[in-house]
């Protein structure tokens, strides 16, 4: 029962942790989840469990870079706990490159309040092409996990590629798995004792996400089957809803099953969750994102003055805004002109300060103009037109 | 009523309405959700406006705020700040007390600039020329990283030579486009400074130039 709990308690930091990585800013988490592993309830365990979920996640971008890293610590009603941390860093490979890199590390610990112990250590490449309505990835990840003693590795490939369609987001994905997990497919009731590994599987997977400004509705369908080491086949379906409830709170809830998974050492389970996500702390330095980087361009005309020119790269963003001096600070929409989101703007001769912002988010100074301090603890961009 | 009285009246009146909120003098549009706060930014800028500093600039930066989505009490102490630093520079760009001249002068003792560079740009032009555009320059400058001495020293060596604000103005957009093509702004400083320069009438033409009673100190 104790195995059990703590297989599922670590399954919910997983998840917890995946869903955080793609929120900016300093942002904690807290919540609680409901978990049932039918196949462990066949096996004389206990198949339900309750946990309370408490997640922190930080993202650091540069100009070129970004590092980002995430703790959970989730509590179950048996008194187990689990933690779980995942620090990587991603980086384009040039300017205005689609190509991008992603690295990163996670390890985990479970049982840490309970008799026996163990852990799941992890290490991903994954390299990314990116255009403004598309975009393709192939990445390889290695991981190896431990319980009460007994190691187990695995490895996993994978190769997918999304597309945007409007308001609406697709991704199709294949991947292989080998792993000689045995105690992971055995409590999920898909693979008998005598049935050791090593195991060979073939995963594919469709997701669909409708995003309407910083909220979206997800859903996904995944399809295994064996290639080798043991015959069984599966499919899973899970959704998940995030709803903005104010500019620094948002209610994120999941439901569905998890399939198994050997490189991250996370059991088979149903499960569903319900937190609520709140932005604290400082927000990240006033520096623009990898995917949203913004360059002001003058044209002087005749008489003096000039037009300012602003344009913003910023493949899967939905709006972006642009305020300063010159306008009140009221922000103006820019226009989208493919890859890009563009504003003129006919300036008199002297000082602007200048901030643009992407989806509501921080405002920014474009990464060539003069930046300074704001006195609100972000900065501007600082502009003289002859 | 005898005419000490009615001084004495008109004094009263107009010492009530300087240090009457802000909100009596068309600032209550300042859309701060907290009303304890907005009030309380509205008593900063009638402060200031008591003092005869420009309103204009201070509501600026209390609508940045509003955008930028900052607390009240941080709204407040940024406009605060920024009536501080438009005293400082109306006295040190003292007789100059344009709108213009006394923002430029905040804004450069925000990014760093010393305090007594105001006064040497000040007198590198005649008094009733405007400073602002020399101003914005250097505070243009000395935000992407060159040393102020470096900067005012270039720019009140142009000033001195009759460059137009709008050449000083295109020394900071060339010296943009330099740093963005990879050159360190120092050294690209240098070289477009020098370019600008050779436009320019020799020094003794540029000083016959200047107003009598009016030229710079040397």
């Amino acid at each position: 029962m104790i195995r059990a709990a703590a297989l599922g308690v670590l399954l919910v930091l997983a998840t917890r942790g995946a869903a955080a990585q793609a929120l900016p800013e300093l942002r904690f988490e807290a919540g609680y989840a409901s978990l049932r592993q039918p196949g462990l309830g066949e096996l004389g365990g206990n198949s339900t469990a309750d946990a309370a979920l408490f997640a922190v996640f930080w993202r650091r971008p540069t100009d070129r870079w970004t590092l980002y890293t995430s703790g959970n610590l989730t509590y179950a009603r048996d008194s187990l706990a689990a933690a779980q941390g995942v620090a990587a860093v991603s980086f384009p490979w040039a300017e205005f490159s689609p190509w991008r890199t992603d690295v990163g590390a996670a390890g985990a610990s479970f049982s840490l309040r309970s008799a026996g112990s163990g852990g799941n250590g992890n290490a991903f490449v994954r390299q990314h092409y990116v255009t403004d309505r598309g975009g393709a990835w192939g990445g390889a990840t290695v991981g190896g996990t431990t319980r009460d003693g007994l190691w187990s590795d695995a490895s996993a490939a994978d190769v997918g590629a999304w597309g945007r369609f409007n308001f609406l987001y697709a991704s199709a994905s294949v991947s292989r798995l080998f792993t000689s997990d045995q105690l992971l497919f055995e409590t999920a009731g898909l693979v008998a004792p005598n049935e050791p590994g090593p195991y060979e599987l073939a995963d594919w997977q469709l997701v669909l996400q409708l995003r309407g400004g910083p909220h979206d509705l997800t859903g996904s369908y995944t399809r295994r089957r064996t290639v080798a080491g043991a015959d069984f086949g599966q499919e899973a379906y899970a959704g998940s809803v995030t709803v903005q409830l104010t500019d620094r709170a948002a209610f994120i809830g999941t439901a569905g099953r998890q399939l198994a998974d050997p490189v991250r050492g996370l059991p088979q389970a149903d499960l569903v969750t319900a937190a609520l996500r709140l932005s604290l702390g400082p927000k990240p330095l006033p520096v623009m994102q990898r995917s949203a980087i913004a360059e002001a361009l003058v044209t002087p005309v005749p008489g003096g003055g000039g037009d300012l020119e602003v344009r913003v790269f910023a493949i899967d963003t939905l709006a972006v805004e642009i305020a300063g001096d010159f306008s009140g600070w009221k922000p103006l929409p820019m226009e989208r002109e493919g890859s890009f989101f563009v504003a003129h703007i006919r300036l008199r001769p002297g000082k602007y300060h200048v901030g643009v912002r992407t989806n509501q988010g921080p405002w920014r100074a474009p990464r060539n103009l003069a930046r300074v301090r704001d006195d609100f603890g972000g900065e501007s961009g600082l502009i003289v037109i002859p | 009523m005898s005419m000490h009285r009615v001084r004495t009246l008109v004094a009263l009146v107009l010492a009530s309405a300087s240090a009457a909120p802000a909100s009596a003098q068309g600032t209550s549009v300042l859309p701060i959700a907290d009303a304890k706060a907005r009030v309380a930014v509205e008593r900063e800028i009638a402060r200031a406006q008591a003092k005869g500093l420009p309103t204009q600039p201070l509501i600026a930066k209390a609508m940045e705020g509003v955008t930028k989505q900052a607390t009240g009490e941080r709204i407040r102490v940024a406009v605060a700040s920024q009536a501080k630093r438009l005293e400082q520079a109306r006295a040190l760009l003292a007789p100059s007390q344009s709108v213009a001249e006394l923002t430029s002068g905040a804004d450069a003792l925000a990014v760093g600039v010393p305090a007594p560079m105001l006064k040497q740009l000040r007198a590198a032009w005649p008094v009733d020329r405007s400073v602002a555009m020399p101003l914005d320059v250097l505070t243009e400058l000395v935000a992407r990283g060159i040393p102020a001495k470096h900067a005012l020293e270039q720019i009140t060596a142009l000033m001195k030579r009759g460059a137009t604000p709008s050449q000083i103005a295109s020394l900071g957009t060339s010296v943009q486009a330099d740093v963005a093509a990879g050159l360190a702004p120092d050294a690209a400083l240098e070289v477009r400074a020098r370019g600008v320069m050779s436009l320019l009438p020799s020094p003794a033409a540029a000083a016959s130039l200047a107003p009598t009673g009016s030229r710079p100190p040397r």
